[in-house]
């Protein structure tokens, strides 16, 4: 399948066949950052680095991203230069491939691009995979000049805001989660968060509605309906998307950005872990 | 209490072993998962096969008591559990083998950080202890069997 070309910007999907066709190539770094915590030394794409979540984009003592500092030290030891393209990719539908992109973006990072179908998709086409961790050669990142999280990040207040102002907020979690039934996710352990329910004013989407079975983004048509037609969202609205750490929040971000060209679409990091633990914070509940 | 001897071993090998290292030994015990599963014949006293809300894949615990009251532990792990988890019930089959169903409950979940280490066990991971929960609570159900049906072996080898 290639990637639809009706796309805002078809350019920031790429197929996994495209990945096997550019492995060498050396203005592009290839990025694999998973959930599952090991996934990359059992094996991944040849040639590709790999991103943690945790270790490498979040602040290690209070919650929060790294600073411009850090960013450039992380990109220089990876081999990354402004320059590069960065291809993300990896498990649960890409999750945390369009976290990490959200975070490069979030530096100004500016050629960044999905791997449609994720590591998933890679290995279900029997594409090879190499255990050699991947050693690119020093470069010389200039540390950005700030950290953009007025543009694209979210915080507590922002979101607040948005509820009493009755602008678009997207929960992208499950509907058992919105609903306030429970408060971890699916098949998931609980993640420490003392309510449930959603942000008064939200609508409810999860980010599973975006994606295909074999864990790529549906076409611009099916994405138009559901979050144009269906919902009534305008492209030049102000957006916030929110799960329950960020990371499926980031999916749904990577959509309505890069794949309908919304043009003020924020994602709040904080969300559901933030919001459900907040004194006083005010919680809807639906059936 | 102290650890199984088996278990003491691993955690004593991954104590010398530095965060690289225990990586590499946790991708190995990972991929020795699969030798833990059931053998084509192999019976036992009790299995349990579920898919719980809080893990993403079906786990299935097997336990075969022998003569002597010694447990068995084997299992089998869904295509989505991490790899983690998979490291783990390496870890535990062969750490848990040979001690007696009780002396199971009594093992304590702190050895965890001590072989993952601190960096790799976070919330999202949390399903490293799931696996011994789940071995435990087949441990009690094989007791609990015991008692009912009045058999005077309880699985306890060691004197009271």
């Amino acid at each position: 399948m290639s990637i639809d070309s009706h796309y805002a910007h078809p350019e920031a999907l790429v197929t996994t066949v495209w990945v096997s066709e550019h492995l060498k190539d050396e203005n592009l770094c290839l990025i694999e950052s998973n959930e599952d915590i090991l996934l990359y030394d059992m094996g991944h794409l040849p040639g590709a680095i790999h991103i943690d979540w945790q270790r490498d984009l979040q602040n290690q003592t209070i919650r929060d991203y790294i600073q411009p500092v850090d960013f450039a030290a992380l990109c220089s030891r990876s081999g990354i230069t402004p320059e590069t393209t960065c291809v993300f990719y990896g498990d649960k539908s890409n999750w945390w491939s369009c976290y990490a992109l959200w975070v490069f973006r979030l530096f100004g990072h500016e050629h960044v691009k999905i791997m449609d179908g994720g590591r998933d998709k890679w290995i279900a086409e029997g594409r090879p995979l190499s255990r050699e961790v991947t050693q690119r050669a020093y470069s010389d990142y200039p540390v950005p000049p700030t950290r953009n999280d007025a543009e694209i990040r979210a915080f507590y207040d922002d979101a607040l805001l948005q509820s009493r102002t009755a602008l678009p907020l997207i929960d992208v979690r499950s509907p058992d989660e919105f609903k306030g039934l429970v408060t971890h996710m699916p098949e998931y352990p609980q993640e420490g968060v003392l309510r449930g329910g959603h942000i008064p004013g939200a609508h409810s989407v999860p980010w599973k509605q975006a994606v295909n079975k074999d864990s790529t983004f549906k076409s611009e048509a099916e994405l138009r309906k559901i979050y144009q037609e269906d919902l009534g969202l305008s492209p030049d609205e102000k957006i916030i998307a929110y799960c329950r750490i960020g990371e499926r929040s980031s999916h749904t971000w990577f959509v309505l950005n890069y794949l309908l060209g919304f043009q003020n679409v924020r994602n709040y990091d904080g969300s559901w872990t933030e919001w459900g633990n907040r004194v006083g914070a005010p919680i809807e509940k639906s059936l | 209490m102290p650890y199984p001897p088996k278990l003491e071993s691993i955690i004593s090998l991954f104590g010398g072993l530095s965060d690289p290292e225990k990586r590499e030994t946790l991708i190995s015990y990972a991929e020795q998962s699969c030798f833990q599963e059931p053998k084509p014949n192999e019976k036992f006293d009790l299995e349990d096969v579920r898919k719980d809300q809080e893990c993403t894949d079906t786990v299935a615990v097997y336990l075969r008591v022998d003569e002597e009251g010694n447990a068995h532990f084997r299992v089998t792990l869904g295509p989505q559990v991490q790899t983690l988890t998979r490291s783990m019930s390496s870890i535990l089959c062969k750490g848990l083998d040979g001690i007696t169903p009780r002396e199971v409950l009594e093992v304590p979940a702190d050895f965890v950080p001590k072989v993952v280490g601190a960096e790799l066990v976070r919330v999202r991971s949390q399903t490293v202890y799931y696996l011994l929960t789940r071995m435990k609570g087949v441990a009690k159900v094989w007791l609990q069997q015991q008692q009912r049906s009045g058999d005077p072996v309880t699985g306890d080898s060691s004197p009271e």
